[in-house]
């Protein structure tokens, strides 16, 4: 049977990570002092900072390297990351909003059908690892877009690859091979 | 006990069949002759005997050979080593004035397999302890072997290594143990023991069949003192569960364990989700989860010639 190509899936991104350098060292104690919505982790010597209105958690380091995690989209993690570095310059650093860039995305999917997920494994043999003793999911690696897919036998799919463009691509490539595998009610 | 014959370098001359040049002559030790198999002529004879100088009889075999020195020689793991060692002296005279011994040094042999060696000892320890027959000891060695001469796993704790071997070994020759089984015998915790069994599977480039349920029926119902007939018939339901796909999303040791309750309980060996989840590793929370997914059709899981000690419609309901 056809995979029905007609079948809009909705690919919901739950989390966005990125990266951006400030160009300046950054003291890491008056942040934990002046800031608002800070934790200092003085043991792996960052600090976290929650923002509020884009709802985002950044990691903070000294040498002026932000990661910034819990986007829900691509533009929403800059404006996070410009909000982010504004409010260190209001801190007093002489902060530079430089090398942003995506690192990781992480969409959910649902299918509209039960997968049976031994038959999914075997016939996507390297690719595709299955241990139901270690996790419930199926895992499918794409090597060329860097895609990594967590199959569960409920239908629903979590995808993470660098960017959405290619979320997008490696949900295409997987729904003919999972809809092949698909439970049929009787 | 044959004498074996070298290809020397030297060009000495080679005794033959002055009928046949081409035939390969037979040693015949006994008489110390080398016959023609063609034609049945004597051609060398008086060839000295190489075998050892005295016949062992001996009742008990390999207790003491007084023909052998030294252990078995294991030239495919070890890399064909050949060091002597200094052991300790028994006897008085090697022990010096204090009470320590001496020659104390024991050479240290093959440092650079030294950890291999190790490794060797802590897989043979783990499986003596579940009891694994000697082919599963050296499929895992094997294994061990490949993943160290590839040192794409250096990082890791080589227990870790060991035991994840130990487990690929298992699933290999078709007896695959549980994590959790592995986790008993080694000092290792299942997630290090998951996460190196990935990584080996990457770095060997093979890949595992998929465990089923039947794969642990005889141990477990043996280990709980079930007759045979319970045991076909666990095994039975278990796998018509997962043919009928009642239980999605449920590891295959937990539906075992399931199936394995059911069994008894309709049986007059009755045991108690307790016993069931000890001897599997699985909380009895998660027998009754998979139990209450295979007990609406129940009566289609069991076996045709079941004898039913308890009907289906007693059945626990939990």
């Amino acid at each position: 049977m056809e995979p029905d190509n007609d079948v809009a899936l909705d690919i919901i991104i739950t989390n966005v990570v990125c990266v951006f350098k400030t160009r300046c060292h950054l003291n890491l104690r008056k942040i934990a002092l002046e800031g608002s919505n800070v934790i200092y982790k003085r043991d792996f010597g960052k600090v976290l900072m929650k923002l509020r209105k884009p709802k985002i958690t950044a990691s903070i380091w000294s040498s002026g390297k932000i990661i910034c995690a819990g986007a829900t989209s691509e533009e929403e993690a800059k404006l996070g990351a410009r909000r982010l570095a504004r409010c260190l310059q209001k801190l007093g650093f002489k902060v530079k909003f430089t090398e942003f860039k995506v690192v990781n995305v992480l969409a959910v999917c649902t299918m509209p059908f039960q997968i049976r997920l031994p038959e999914f494994t075997k016939s996507n043999r390297p690719l595709a690892s299955y241990e139901p003793e270690l996790h419930p999911a199926a895992l499918y690696r794409i090597k060329d877009i860097k895609a990594t897919l967590q199959v569960f036998s409920t239908g629903s799919i979590t995808v993470t690859a660098p960017n959405v463009q290619f979320i997008a691509t490696a949900v295409e490539q997987t729904y003919p091979l999972v809809f092949e595998c698909r439970k049929i009610h009787i | 006990m044959a004498s074996t014959s070298r290809g020397d370098a030297l060009a000495l001359p080679k005794v033959q069949c002055p009928n046949h040049p081409e035939a390969l002559l037979v040693e015949d030790y006994r008489a110390g002759d080398m016959i023609c198999p063609e034609c049945g002529l004597v051609v060398g004879d008086r060839v000295i005997d190489v075998g050892s100088e005295w016949r062992t009889f001996s009742n008990d075999k390999a207790a003491k050979d007084p023909s052998r020195v030294g252990d078995a020689q294991n030239p495919l793991l070890n890399g064909g080593d050949l060091s002597t060692m200094i052991s300790k002296g028994t006897g008085s005279a090697s022990f010096d004035e204090f009470g320590n011994s001496k020659y104390q040094n024991r050479r240290t042999m093959s440092s650079s397999d030294r950890a291999m060696l190790n490794a060797f000892k802590e897989i043979t320890n783990m499986s003596d302890r579940i009891n694994l027959p000697r082919n599963i000891i050296d499929r895992t060695n094997n294994l061990f072997k490949q993943v160290y001469e590839q040192k794409s796993l250096k990082g890791r704790s080589n227990d870790a290594i060991a035991s994840a071997c130990l487990y690929i070994a298992c699933r290999q020759e078709g007896v695959p143990r549980t994590f959790k089984e592995i986790c008993a015998v080694s000092r290792i915790s299942k997630k290090e023991i998951g996460r190196c069994f990935k990584l080996i599977l990457k770095a060997l480039e093979t890949s595992v069949d998929l465990i089923t349920t039947g794969d642990f029926m005889s141990r477990f119902c043996s280990n709980l003192g079930l007759p045979k007939q319970v045991q076909m018939a666990a095994t039975y339901i278990a796998r018509k569960a997962v043919e009928l796909d009642l239980v999605p999303g449920r590891s295959p040791i937990s539906v075992a364990a399931a199936a394995i309750y059911m069994a008894s309980q309709a049986s007059a060996e009755k045991k108690t989700q307790k016993e069931i989840g000890d001897i599997a590793g699985v909380a009895d929370v998660t027998i009754r989860q998979s139990y209450r997914l295979i007990y609406p059709r129940a009566a289609d899981l069991f076996p045709p010639d079941f004898k039913f000690d308890t009907p289906v419609d007693k059945l626990p309901q939990l």
